[in-house]
């Protein structure tokens, strides 16, 4: 076959199987009303960014929040941990009964592995990739193609995909979210579900609209 | 009603098998590895290019210069012989092994309407697994091994008319006493419909005993006791390479071979695989050995090759490998309901691939659940095995989490403080990360342990600081040293 009749092949088996459109509805409620208000909870199927754009904005919040929605209904959850910099201290053993934590600190490229495995589990009802701590550089040197594989391994799962990085730099994310307002001094001394439904991400991007 | 598998010119097949051939492509069989040692069987492309029995192997080679010549091996037969057993147990429970490549079931009981079905798909399994197998089925053993005899590979014989399907049929097929083939070519006797015809008495006074035997095999002999082969016991496959690997493909294909007839040989006898222990003999040192516990028992052969496969992709041997042992530790397999609201995983086996390819990943022991140590020294989680069932959630605890979560650095960051004078709180805090003026500060809280042991002792001093750039972050002091152990997210 020649190179102009394999690119031919090539395009028509993109087309032909292409992911069919997402179903409206099919998202994990959050329980957090900044989120599930904006957008409905995060889409299953798709990629979701979180952008944690200040310190102590709140990131591990909204982690907290999505170990406690897939606990209670008693689904798998898993963290590939980029920065190796969760605590599991700070969350009550039973909240953690359901998570598959993966440390590995490193290339942000390993990440991406980890969670392109992952992803492809049948098992698992949320996948939570924590790149914050990968540098700027890293980040803008992570080819396009990485990203778009993962969306297409999330693509026929049951499975919510979520993404915190630094900046916004995941360019399949079907929704972007920000958030921009670091927690004040008042805040250790709050209850953690006061602060949690006081979290109010800026909604950067939502496609499921103009997907469905 | 009986059934015979048949495998025509089974020792060339057996050594086929035993590696990656291509079947398009001439091959013959040998009778040893001498000068003078001469083929003993072909398969079909070399049969068509001219290579016949007798052959030796200058003129084999003459007539078909592509020729891949092979001596015979008896491990590959053994490894090939037990594969026809174990397609044969799962036909039916009493099985003959009667020579090597045929195989003899003993089908009575069996619902009529499905033997052929059976026959069919055994014929085919075997046809896939390399070895092309004819199926017969008849009232006796004898009859039925005429019918796969005379069938082609893949193909079913089933006979019903007996007498139309021996009739013309030479009279070399009932195995005739040699004394008797010339008195029997001299009567102008040459099929077993002619032979039918002679009277029973006149042909016993005449030829004998051995004379009566043949007349009975003539007449498709009388059903007879199968001498049983036993059922399996030990689940183990094991094999000496002829050259030194060190690529993973000729190992998969070799594993591919083991799992497929241990998978056979466990449901032949109901049983599963719980744990595989994989024996890799090397050129140069003591080998390998590595036990898989499987998350539960199972006779699927691809699952049993994908936890083997997961793990050979990671490894790494000091030296090429020169032989391989597949032990199958064998259980009962899990006859159960699942509850209503049970959350069990969906594919236990593909979960533990998927964490072994994640381990394999990231490093051992950086995957799991974490677990909390018996110790209060902060940071001690432990990782453990995922729980194979999410167990039902715990009524919320008496005294809520207060505050954001910890994000941990580690290892901490070392700070560099400035305190304004007269105070001994922070007023600026510098470290590789970021910097900036402290704007409120919560402790000091004190924490030691550890103490009655003085490897294990620790002692710590901890401070929240609020950064007036914004910022949660926790201010800790040990071993005369300021760090920065985590940001309040």
């Amino acid at each position: 076959m020649s190179a102009p009749e394999k690119i031919a092949a090539l395009r028509r088996l993109l087309a032909g199987g292409a992911a069919p459109s997402p179903v409206a509805g099919r998202v994990l409620r959050t329980g957090l009303p900044g989120i599930d208000d904006a957008t409905g909870g995060l889409p299953l199927g798709a990629v979701t960014e979180v952008v944690c754009a200040a310190p102590s904005c709140g990131g591990h919040l909204l982690l907290g929040r999505l170990l406690a929605a897939t606990r209670a209904r008693r689904e798998r959850i898993a963290l590939i941990d980029a920065g190796d910099c969760f605590d599991p201290e700070s969350f009550p053993a039973d909240l953690l009964a359901h998570l598959v934590w993966v440390r590995c600190p490193g290339p942000v490229s390993r990440a991406l592995q980890a969670a392109d495995l992952l992803a492809r589990d049948a098992n698992l009802a949320v996948v939570v990739l924590d790149l914050r701590l990968a540098s700027t550089a890293e980040l803008h040197r992570t080819p396009g193609p990485l990203w778009y594989r993962l969306q297409r391994a999330v693509e026929p799962a049951d499975l919510a995909l979520v993404i915190e990085t630094p900046f916004a730099v995941v360019p399949c994310a079907r929704v972007r979210l920000e958030l921009t307002v670091s927690h004040d001094a008042t805040a250790l001394g709050r209850a953690r579900a006061e602060l949690a439904a006081r979290l109010s991400p800026v909604l950067q991007r939502h496609r499921l609209r103009a997907a469905v | 009603m009986f059934a015979v598998l048949h495998i025509a010119d089974f020792p060339l097949h057996a050594v086929l098998r035993s590696g990656p051939f291509d079947p398009a492509r001439p091959a013959a069989l040998f009778d040893g590895n001498g000068k003078k040692s001469r083929v003993t069987a072909a398969n079909a492309a070399g049969r068509a290019a001219g290579v016949v029995p007798g052959l030796t192997a200058p003129q084999a080679v003459a007539r078909c210069a592509a020729l891949a010549i092979h001596a015979p091996r008896p491990a590959a037969e053994s490894e090939a012989r037990a594969l026809v057993l174990a397609t044969a147990l799962n036909l039916a429970p009493v099985v003959e092994d009667t020579a090597p490549g045929v195989a003899t079931a003993d089908l009575r009981g069996a619902d009529p309407a499905r033997v052929d079905a059976a026959a069919r798909a055994a014929a085919a399994y075997l046809g896939a697994a390399g070895l092309p197998a004819a199926a017969g089925v008849a009232r006796t053993p004898f009859l039925a091994l005429l019918a796969a005899e005379s069938s082609a590979p893949g193909a079913v014989t089933r006979v019903d008319d007996e007498t139309a399907f021996l009739a013309p049929l030479p009279i070399e097929a009932a195995a005739p006493p040699p004394a008797l083939v010339p008195v029997l070519a001299a009567w102008g006797v040459r099929t077993l419909g002619a032979l039918h015809t002679l009277p029973r008495a006149d042909l016993t006074a005449r030829l004998g005993a051995e004379g009566l035997a043949l007349a009975g095999r003539a007449r498709g002999d009388e059903p007879r006791p199968l001498r049983a082969h036993p059922p399996p016991r030990d689940f183990t496959a094991t094999h000496d390479l002829e050259e030194p690997v060190a690529t993973l493909e000729p190992l998969l294909f070799l594993l591919r071979r083991f799992t497929e007839r241990l998978a056979l040989e466990l449901r032949a006898v109901r049983l599963a695989a719980a744990g595989l222990t994989l024996t890799l003999r090397l050129e140069e040192g003591p080998g390998h050995a590595r036990t898989f516990r499987l998350p539960g028992p199972t006779a699927d052969p691809d699952i049993l090759l994908r936890a083997l496969h997961t793990h050979l992709e990671s490894l790494r041997t000091d030296a090429a490998i020169t032989g391989l042992r597949l032990d199958v530790e064998p259980a009962r397999p899990l006859e159960r309901q699942p509850g209503l609201f049970e959350t069990g995983l969906r594919d236990p086996h593909g979960f533990t691939d998927t964490l072994a390819r994640v381990s394999a990943l990231v490093g051992a022991g950086h995957v799991g659940t974490p677990q909390p140590a018996d110790t209060h020294r902060p940071d001690s989680t432990v990782l453990a095995p995922p729980a194979p069932v999410v167990p039902p959630p715990e009524p919320e605890p008496p005294h809520a989490p207060w505050g954001p979560p910890l994000r941990r650095f580690r290892p901490p960051l070392p700070a560099r403080l400035e305190f304004a004078a007269g105070d001994r709180r922070p007023s600026y805090v510098w470290t590789e990360r970021f910097a900036g003026e402290v704007a409120a500060v919560r402790g000091p809280w004190c924490a030691s342990g550890g103490w009655w042991q003085a490897d294990l002792a620790w002692s710590r001093t901890e401070w929240d600081i609020a950064l007036a750039g914004g910022g949660l972050y926790r201010l800790l002091r040990a071993d005369d040293a300021w760090f920065i152990e985590g940001e309040y997210d």
